[in-house]
């Protein structure tokens, strides 16, 4: 067992290491963080991240019930233009889909053949139909397709979490596959959102899936965490050139296509992360 | 496990009732602490509903450490926090419901929270102006940085404690007795604290003092924040709660009631956090607040000599206070037993070190494991950890330690980085010296040694240069050329391209340029940072700080003729941004010997079989740090207004603080306590201070047959 003691399993990492074994070992087992770009144009890719991040901050401060019309100055006084138009577009097509018991940012977490998965929600919504949907903001300026979003780490830990855990928000109540759907709603089409609803037979094919891949990761010694041998997974990999795959940060315009797992900083989930200042 | 009656006690007790348990450390409070979470979860209730509330986040530790023993009680994440957390996230989640009564002129707009890096920059930012035209601080003689650090360390106290930021220095000015200068040093601090608090509201900046500030006026009290942290959290443990501040207490206090449940943890004869705010008897008004308290008194981890030394401790500590010791003798313990000296002190540290070494390594071939021995000293020196550890790596004994943190101008990574940043930007007017333009081309280009280094920096760089500085490599003589190399000259040509295709501009973002200096050139294949993973931390941590200067500085500091990455790299060089570096991430070797200053060690709250204390002889074992410009004693809540502090104060503190930490240090050892000392110290000094003192009046009533 060559993971960190208390390590646990969340889509980022998983995600790592079905892109790259060798990314994942470097980046959570050797704790290498390497200061190469992600993208060519780092400024505009840290603006629309920053940019994600206050609106995310804005939906968040909506769902906690703060005053709609100090939301909306917030929203006016954006440097980002761009938060205000997505912020009056959240309004006139959210609201309705938010009816039920919301759980903001929600953390849940599961055992699994020793292991701990560990998944941070956007939001949880449980319906007065007794149905629960799972809501992710994206403003990633391209709607990926369904199929895409079907196949991502995120989608199938998110469902799948929720039927192991998401008792806690239901009552203790338990919870079956076809209760769930996954809500990913869109700045760029947010009157299209994408719906993608659980079933049992899917449930089956992510517990064998995850079972699997949590005892792979966690049996496998250090020198078996190999180099991928797909090179496009290398084009956004900051490692590239410990790697010898390249020199140039990959194009951020091709970004969204290549959709990677690390929008909206997903490890965060602790509370208290903040670096705490001593005085 | 076996269960102390007090353990059973506790958990016996239904999951509605608010429990305080009192204690010395070592009496298993944590563990029940740790148990009673157990039971809440085995209960069904939601982990997410469970608040740990703490005031440093290493004490969290046996608490993670505890849900990962039973993953089936995992369905969410308990919450972990500080009071400092808290406030960071309440604000960030509730600001705009009270950004308008805060006094920021921009409330429209988020907050920006500074680090301390950053609040140090504007602390020097607008006390520079103060101290050199309007001769604020004239009479003192300390390094500007300390100033800085200084005045920000009030603010934080004003705002932990509880009292308005005006009161600064009419509180510190009251207590004085002495020189009337000390009286316009603080008169001084207390206009410079006010100009740097205008500075922030005025730019929307929220430094560590007013994220508290504004939490506790503005956020605590108002309805949605409380229901929102009343409907998330319905269970509450406070572990340490000795170690917490004021404010931390009294938000607690008004808290408890709302709560279906509590375990509030308080440790005796603790506090170690005193100069961080930490206040013992408010502490005592949370756990008065609760249903019911549990005593814990049985001593589970000390043998019983150890516990007869602090006996010892006591009774000597009190005879020096005047005072008559409370502590019941103790039959059959022997503190001689448990304390191991060197036949003779030597004279200098690193014999010391020597011996120290030895004595581990003789412990571990009797059997005693490596993870159960500590080497503490009062300040574990740059010096004092090296010396331990090649001492013991020479003995292959395994051991880590505690790395403080350290200034990235002192590590030769950052260096380098940086060093090529005053290159490729000359008109900063920063040119390095050719040495240490020399020394970065050795640690880039790979291999290369100083001495080629050397070399080739004398032909191709120019350190008078008024431009760009470099020459290409063709213009070095061929047969220098030669001895240089062609393989490393093609490296310095790519190197020096790449360096002279900066753009003016690329200086805004400093961070990103140093990025691809990285990824481009200085980590291809070929380069010294190729294959170093352990500097490419450093790099990267030198790159997260010029970062959050660049999102801070560079929005309120935004004309024509400032250049960030200039400044950063000024700013580095004086001393006012630390770049501290500390290692992001440490997983301590289960079995190995830690090395750490003794405050470090208490803060990981565990026990270990062997404790080494180094340096015994030297006063920082107790004396507080020289701060001219504040004084944590006056500044506490314990403080009675129209008292002054005097010398005799002065001595009953440090009695006090070093009995705090020397039975902290003993309820945290089980077996043996070595001690070390030289006749002149780490730093050339020759002390015999009141530990020493302490320690020898201990064991001569031990010997005279006092338990
Ligand atoms: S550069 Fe490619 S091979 Fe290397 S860690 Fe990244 S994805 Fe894996």
């Amino acid at each position: 067992m060559t993971l960190p003691e208390n390590f646990d399993f969340t889509q980022s990492n998983l995600q790592d290491y079905l892109d790259c074994p060798y990314r994942f070992y470097l980046r959570y087992i050797r704790h290498t963080q390497w200061p190469a770009l992600i993208v060519d144009d780092a400024l505009a890719f840290e603006q629309r991240g920053q940019t994600g991040a206050r609106f995310h901050r804005l939906i968040q401060q909506y769902l906690l019930g703060l005053p709609e019309e100090r939301l909306a100055d917030q929203a006016a006084a954006d440097p980002s233009p761009e938060v205000f138009s997505w912020w009056q577009d959240f309004l006139q097509y959210a609201p309705p889909l938010l009816e039920g018991a919301r759980h903001v940012e929600t953390v849940l977490s599961a055992g699994l053949n020793g292991h701990r998965l560990v998944a941070k929600y956007d939001l949880v919504l449980v319906r007065p139909d007794g149905g629960l949907t799972i809501f992710d903001w994206k403003t990633s300026q391209k709607r990926p397709k369904q199929e895409r979003l079907l196949e991502r780490v995120q989608t199938r830990l998110y469902r799948f979490l929720l039927v192991l855990s998401g008792g806690m928000l239901n009552g203790a109540e338990a919870i079956r596959p076809e209760q769930i759907e996954m809500n990913y709603w869109f700045t760029s089409q947010p009157e299209l959102p994408i719906n993608l609803p659980y079933t049992a037979d899917q449930y089956q094919k992510d517990q064998t899936f995850f079972k699997k891949l949590v005892d792979e990761i966690a049996a496998l010694p250090g020198e078996a965490f190999t180099r991928t041998g797909d090179l496009s997974k290398c084009r956004y990999c900051v490692y590239r050139s410990h790697c010898d795959r390249g020199v140039e940060a990959g194009d951020l315009e091709m970004f969204d296509d290549f959709l990677p797992e690390t929008e909206e900083n997903p490890d965060d989930l602790d509370f208290d992360q903040i670096e705490e200042i001593a005085f | 496990m076996a269960l102390t009656s007090e353990q059973s006690r506790l958990l016996d007790h239904p999951s509605t009732r608010k429990i305080a348990l009192v204690g010395p450390a070592g009496t298993g409070k944590t563990t029940a602490g740790t148990l009673w979470l157990k039971k809440l979860l085995e209960s069904g209730i939601p982990a997410n509903q469970i608040l740990l509330f703490i005031p440093q986040r290493t004490l969290a530790k046996p608490y993670e450490d505890s849900l990962w023993d039973d993953l089936a009680l995992s369905q969410g994440l308990v919450s972990i926090v500080t009071l400092g957390g808290l406030a960071r996230r309440m604000l960030d989640l509730f600001w705009p419901a009270i950004s308008s009564q805060t006094g920021v002129a921009q409330p429209d707009r988020p907050p920006q929270f500074l680090t301390l890096e950053t609040a140090q920059y504007f602390m020097a930012h607008v006390v520079r102006p103060l101290i050199e035209e309007k001769n604020y601080f004239e009479s003192l003689t300390i390094n500007r940085n300390r100033i800085f650090s200084q005045i920000l360390d009030n603010l934080n106290k004003a705002a932990f404690v509880g009292f308005p930021i005006e009161e600064i220095a009419p509180r510190l000015k009251a207590a004085w007795v002495g020189d009337v200068e000390q009286m316009h040093i603080y008169d001084d601090v207390q206009a410079s604290a006010l100009a740097f608090r205008s500075f922030c509201l005025e730019h929307n900046l929220l430094d560590f003092s007013l994220q508290v500030e504004i939490f506790i006026k503005y956020l605590w009290p108002l309805p949605a924040c409380r229901s929102y942290l009343t409907q998330s959290y319905r269970h509450l443990i406070v572990d340490n709660i000795e170690e917490d501040t004021p404010v931390a207490h009294d938000v607690l206090r008004e808290w408890l009631p709302d709560f279906d449940s509590a375990v509030v943890i308080a440790d005796r004869e603790a506090g170690y956090r005193f100069f961080l705010g930490a206040d013992t008897q408010s502490a005592m008004t949370v756990v008065d607040a609760c249903d019911e308290t549990l005593l814990f008194e049985k001593n589970l981890v000390s043998s019983k000599d150890i516990q007869g030394l602090q006996n010892g401790f006591r009774r000597a500590v009190a005879s020096l206070m005047g005072e008559t010791p409370l502590q019941q003798s103790l039959p059959g313990a022997d503190a001689t037993r448990a304390i191991v000296t060197p036949r003779e002190n030597p004279r200098y540290f690193p014999a010391m070190v020597n011996w120290a070494s030895a004595e581990i390594r003789r412990l571990i071939d009797q059997g005693t494991p490596a993870g159960e021995i500590v080497v503490l000293a009062p300040f574990m020196s740059d010096v004092l950890r090296y010396t331990l550890s090649r001492k013991l790596d020479e003995y292959g004994i395994p051991h880590h330690s505690h790395r403080p943190s350290r200034a990235l101008r002192d590590e030769p990574a950052a260096q380098t980085l940086l060093t090529f940043a005053t290159v490729a930007f000359p008109e900063w007017g920063l040119l390095p010296q050719r040495i240490n333009f020399a020394f970065a081309l050795m640690q880039a280009i790979d291999p290369f040694d100083l001495v080629r280094a050397q070399l080739l920096s004398r032909y191709v760089y120019d350190e008078r240069a008024e431009g760009f500085p470099l020459k290409p490599f063709e213009e070095v003589p061929a047969e220098v050329r030669d001895r240089i190399t062609y393989r490393a000259g093609e490296r310095y040509e790519q190197l020096r391209s790449w360096l002279a295709a900066t753009l003016p501009e690329d200086d805004q973002t400093l961070d990103f340029f140093l990025n691809r200096l990285f990824g481009e050139v200085l980590s291809q294949p070929g380069f010294g940072f190729h294959n170093d993973l352990e500097n490419a931390n450093t790099v990267a941590t030198l790159i997260e700080s010029i970062q959050k200067f660049r999102w801070v500085i560079g929005d309120q500091l935004n004309h024509d003729d400032f250049s960030t990455g200039k400044e950063y790299v000024q700013m580095v060089a004086d001393g006012v941004i630390a770049a501290q570096y500390i290692q992001p991430w440490q997983d301590a070797p289960k079995d190995s010997v830690f090395l750490a200053p003794a405050y470090t060690f208490l803060m990981r709250n565990q026990a270990v079989d062997v404790q080494f204390w180094l340096d015994i002889g030297s006063p920082a074992w107790y004396q507080r740090l020289d701060q001219p410009l504040t004084q944590p004693y006056v500044l506490s809540r314990r403080w009675k207004a129209g008292e002054v502090w005097t010398t005799e104060d002065e001595l009953r503190a440090a009695n006090a603080t070093l009995l705090r930490l020397s039975l902290g240090l003993l309820n945290r050892c089980r077996q043996k306590v070595y001690l070390g000392m030289s006749e002149m110290d780490v730093s050339g000094y020759e002390n015999r201070g009141l530990l020493l003192r302490i320690i020898q009046q201990v064991l001569l009533e031990t010997k005279r047959g006092i338990r």
